[in-house]
């Protein structure tokens, strides 16, 4: 039935005000200068603030709470020769709930960011909570999926709140599917 | 850019226009980009991964994207001003490579609140003359003359 596919979709829209966050989730790398350097290049962002004062940019924020593709004793994540391969457990930086449906593809969609403390050299970010705060079912040109939108914020070391962030994926099967 | 020069809220007028800023995107800008934003999501940097995936070519991620909007209003705000919110940056388009993404703002609204006095840029970005993200609103909070 051409409908089969937003009744795959409905146990992740019944789940939406749950929170599925589970342990806060460290990003790779502490704010260092070599990051943020590498950070500013593409943007040739000259601001003063970041290349000499030591503050991240806001943007930069969802960087320094990625988690990294590989860690020491966690497995291998480059399993596969195959030209386009994806490394095992990038997904951890995608949000899910573990709900969904086979799916072919993600992208994000909206971004909200409300910044609470400055982040600076030497503070090591982590994601906290992962609210699902919305699932709007919709066919694309890209396929069909679900619109997800999540709550989380950003903690430092001190266990501080340094941003609060609100963001949507559009997770989805390709047409081909 | 002139750092030394800052922005005060009482100079800001209400529908005046923010400079705005151009990226142009190569294939080199968004490997930069990537690696720069730990974003290695195939589609923003391997043509026919993102093909498949139903885009017209690779695109620039949300970080690359963001920090567009971000300095910009930086290079607004100077260094005495502040972020406070940022919202409704939706990315309605692909803004993919080969072409050069335009940020734009425009002073919405002014005001004082809570002891500071903000300004409300309405802000967008644009690739071959079309809205691909935003319009969206970024708050700022900008130092007082008096």
């Amino acid at each position: 039935m051409a409908d089969d596919w937003t009744a795959a979709w409905q146990p992740v829209v019944d789940a939406v005000g749950g929170d599925f966050g589970g342990e806060a989730v460290e990003g790779a790398d502490a704010v260092d200068a070599s990051a943020l350097r590498r950070f500013l290049e593409p943007l040739e962002f000259d601001c003063p603030l970041h290349h000499e004062d030591g503050v991240a940019p806001i943007s930069s924020y969802f960087t320094f709470v990625a988690p990294p593709i590989w860690r020491p004793g966690g497995g291998s994540a480059f399993t596969s020769d195959e030209r386009d391969a994806q490394p095992e457990g990038v997904g951890v930086r995608r949000f899910l709930t573990g709900l969904e449906p086979p799916h072919t593809g993600y992208f994000a969609a909206d971004f909200e960011i409300e910044p609470l403390l400055p982040v600076v050299l030497g503070d090591r970010l982590t994601r906290a909570g992962r609210k699902l705060v919305g699932c709007e079912l919709k066919e694309t040109s890209v396929g069909r999926g679900a619109f997800m939108t999540w709550e989380w914020e950003a903690r430092n070391q001190r266990h501080e709140v340094v941003a609060r962030f609100r963001n949507t994926m559009f997770v989805y099967n390709g047409p081909e599917d | 850019m002139d750092w030394s020069e800052q922005r005060y809220w009482d100079d800001v007028e209400e529908g005046a226009d923010v400079p705005a800023v151009a990226f142009p995107l190569s294939v080199y800008r968004l490997v930069v980009e990537a690696g720069a934003n730990r974003d290695f999501n195939s589609i923003h940097h391997n043509s026919e991964y993102a093909r498949a995936s139903g885009a017209p070519e690779m695109y620039a991620n949300t970080g690359f994207l963001l920090g567009m909007w971000e300095r910009m209003v930086r290079e607004f705000i100077g260094l005495g001003g502040g972020i406070r919110r940022i919202a409704g940056f939706r990315m309605r388009r692909f803004n993919t490579v080969g072409g050069t993404v335009v940020v734009r703002g425009r002073v919405k609204s002014k005001r004082r609140e809570a002891g500071e006095a903000l300004v409300e840029l309405e802000v967008w970005s644009e690739l071959a003359g079309e809205t691909t993200v935003g319009p969206g609103i970024v708050t700022v909070a900008l130092p007082v003359r008096s």
